[in-house]
């Protein structure tokens, strides 16, 4: 694991060297192509089969979300050659290099198995995060770069001082999940709930739920759109790994139906956030953004609700990665046509580019969770387990608020392909290959609604029971 | 001797909540990575030497010196010396603060009676110190006094990282790590990037990213 951050990090520094974007270019292969003799070592060796290492372990979850992880990076890389092509080499170089430590920096999250080594690379995100934000260096940009430097560094103080307590309850000792868990079983149930606290607070600005969920819409607001896929996708399963440790943690102390019920409310008020905010924004990469909120509102309710929840939780997660980043990389090719991303000016897609506009309405109907949609599976499971719990309420403000999400996101999408537009067009900068290539993931997706293969269901399955 | 020196951090909080003017806002920070080092030196005197060499070096030169200085330099910089509302604003957050006090000590007093295995008066503390820096960022409207208020939750996990730090030494300087990078980082844009672009450290400025 030593060399692959070694390795990660030297090429991603290469990218300052280049002397020419196709450079860069080449450069970025040679990193994809560490990602990816990464990915099939733990395909095809087994994480079973790789032994500790140190601070880092190969299990089922980290493994999983690292794959996903490779596949959106690669496209994200492909979508932001062509949306940079513009810019000067200083700002692709700066930008190809960041987005490379920002994936090195997720794997870090994804494979640590010490709460402290979690923290640190999470706070490395934050960093390299930051650059990629402010890549256009202009007022709103760097307002976007303040307000997430700033409510990160306050989330991730808070997360740290609920690690201390966490390792204070627990009486020194190792760091590692696995240890801590023995550790903090007979722990002080105030202090662990503090500690739980402080910590989801902290993280739930990586996570993008209630309450520190504003700074991930403000930093898709600015970054560029394919590195809004990855923000939204990458950084989001980051943050929610990272919570997710913490739950298994807590699922052996006395508090857990008290962990349990906190994430219940901050799913719903996540939810009804996500939902009210669709509705009011006027911005797409916004509107996207509060999509993930409405997600990830669901996934804490799965988590909440427990049992077959949480497997639809994971379920939910890995989907949403796939169905995310396509609609962002669409999003991406509708920029180069249009400039803006103003809902109540850009119409017309579907002339302009139908390749894209499908994209954006299959999308849209895949992200409402309407089959074939994975999503729907995995929100039909969360509402069983929440019938069979008995909480009929839960049950009837989610589907409220679901059906205010329909109606938003589906007008305003309709509303992008059909309405008259009122933005300047740039018809020739259409890339329908990119537009094909998004729907990949869609499809990738789509596949997953209709058949789940063995081996994912084996592995949530393998994550699930705890 | 701990208690007369967190009872003094405690006092550099409040004060905090009261004052109007950024110089003093500077000059305390400082005075807290004083207290902090002498805090550090008491408590972890039985680590190894370098441990300890390292701790307090970086607290009095980062949070003692070289955070105080570019805290200085900023107010030079921005000719900016006082929150943006004095009267009601300092009535306000003295009293959101002695409230987060209070909380704090009453949620320590029901601790104590349980626990035996985390360090209560430093998790108090730690907590007021939490809350006080939020208060300071909710309250006040110019970005400088949303600096001080991350720097006072920082001294506050780093003051609760040495409760533990005997134990768990590596713990404190991932917090020292944190304190670095961080205010590096944050310090660095506000010195460079939003005075040149947005010529004021009013938040009133930065209200355009928005639904």
């Amino acid at each position: 694991m030593l060399y692959y951050f070694i390795l990660s990090i030297l090429i991603a520094g290469l990218t300052f060297t280049a002397r020419n974007k196709k450079t860069v270019a080449l450069v970025g292969g040679a990193f994809f192509v560490v990602q990816f003799a990464l990915a099939a070592a733990i395909l095809w060796g087994g994480w079973s089969e790789m032994k500790h290492l140190h601070f880092f372990t190969f299990d089922p979850l980290g493994s999983l979300f690292y794959v996903l992880l490779t596949v959106v990076g690669l496209f994200v890389f492909v979508h932001s050659k062509a949306y940079l092509k513009e810019n000067s080499l200083k700002e692709y170089r700066l930008y190809f290099a960041l987005l490379m430590l920002l994936e090195t920096a997720i794997t870090g999250v994804y494979f640590s198995n010490n709460i402290a080594v979690t923290w640190i690379f999470l706070e490395a995100t934050t960093l390299c995060a930051a650059g990629i934000i402010y890549h256009r260096r202009e007022e709103h940009a760097l307002e976007a770069t303040w307000k997430y430097v700033f409510v990160c560094s306050t989330g991730i103080a808070m997360a740290y001082l609920g690690i201390l307590l966490l390792c204070s309850v627990a009486e020194g000792g190792s760091l590692e999940y696995t240890a801590l868990q023995e550790r903090l079983r007979e722990g002080n149930p105030l202090f662990l709930k503090i500690a739980f606290l402080l910590v989801l607070t902290g993280y739930s600005c990586k996570m993008e739920i209630f309450p520190l969920y504003t700074i991930g819409i403000d930093a898709n607001f600015a970054a560029p759109s394919p590195a809004s896929a990855l923000i939204s996708t990458g950084l989001v399963n980051a943050g929610f790994l990272a919570i997710f440790r913490i739950y298994r943690l807590m699922a052996t102390t006395e508090i857990f139906p008290w962990v349990k019920s906190v994430l219940l409310i901050v799913g719903i008020l996540s939810l009804a956030i996500g939902a009210l905010f669709l509705r009011r924004t006027n911005h797409y990469k916004r509107f996207l953004s509060y999509s993930t909120v409405e997600n990830m509102g669901i996934v804490a309710i799965g988590l909440g609700i427990g049992g077959v929840g949480v497997w639809a939780a994971l379920f939910h997660v890995v989907c949403h990665t796939l169905i995310k980043s396509s609609l962002f990389l669409q999003l991406a090719v509708a920029r180069q046509v249009y400039e803006s991303y103003r809902i109540n000016r850009l119409g017309d897609y579907m002339t302009v580019n139908k390749v894209g506009a499908l994209g954006m309405l299959i999308g849209t109907i895949v992200v409402l969770a309407f089959p074939p949609s994975p999503l729907f599976l995995s929100e039909v499971m969360i509402f069983q387990s929440i019938f069979a719990s008995g909480r009929w309420w839960i049950a009837a403000i989610m589907l409220i608020l679901l059906c205010i999400v329909i109606y938003s996101i589906s007008a305003r999408i309709i509303k992008l392909c059909y309405q008259p537009n009122q933005e300047q067009l740039h018809p020739s900068s259409v890339d329908r290959a990119l537009s094909w290539s998004a729907l990949l993931l869609l499809a990738a997706a789509m596949i997953l609604g209709l058949w789940q293969p063995e081996c994912l269901t084996q592995t949530l399955n393998q994550i699930a029971i705890f | 001797m701990i208690l007369s020196l967190i009872i003094l951090y405690v006092l550099t909080l409040i004060y905090l909540a009261t004052t109007e003017r950024f110089r003093n806002a500077a000059t305390i920070m400082s005075l807290q990575g004083w207290i902090l080092m002498a805090i550090a030196i008491v408590r972890l005197h039985t680590l190894n030497w370098a441990e300890l060499t390292f701790i307090i070096a970086e607290t009095a030169l980062f949070k003692g010196i070289i955070v105080p200085a570019i805290l200085f330099s900023v107010i030079r910089r921005t000719k900016i010396n006082r929150i943006k509302a004095s009267g009601s604003s300092q009535f306000h957050s003295l009293l959101l603060s002695l409230v987060a006090l209070t909380a704090s000590v009453s949620l320590t007093y029901v601790l104590a009676d349980e626990a035996s295995k985390v360090n209560v008066v430093f998790f108090c503390v730690a907590l007021y110190s939490l809350l006080s820096g939020l208060v300071l960022i909710v309250l006040r409207t110019r970005i400088f006094s949303h600096l001080v208020g991350f720097l006072v939750i920082e001294n506050g996990v780093f003051l609760f990282s040495t409760a533990i730090g005997v134990e768990m030494p590596h713990l404190i300087n991932i917090g020292i790590m944190l304190d670095i990078l961080i205010s590096i980082l944050m310090l660095g844009i506000f010195l460079t990037k939003i005075d040149d672009k947005l010529h004021s450290d009013d938040t009133d400025r930065l209200t355009h990213v928005k639904d």
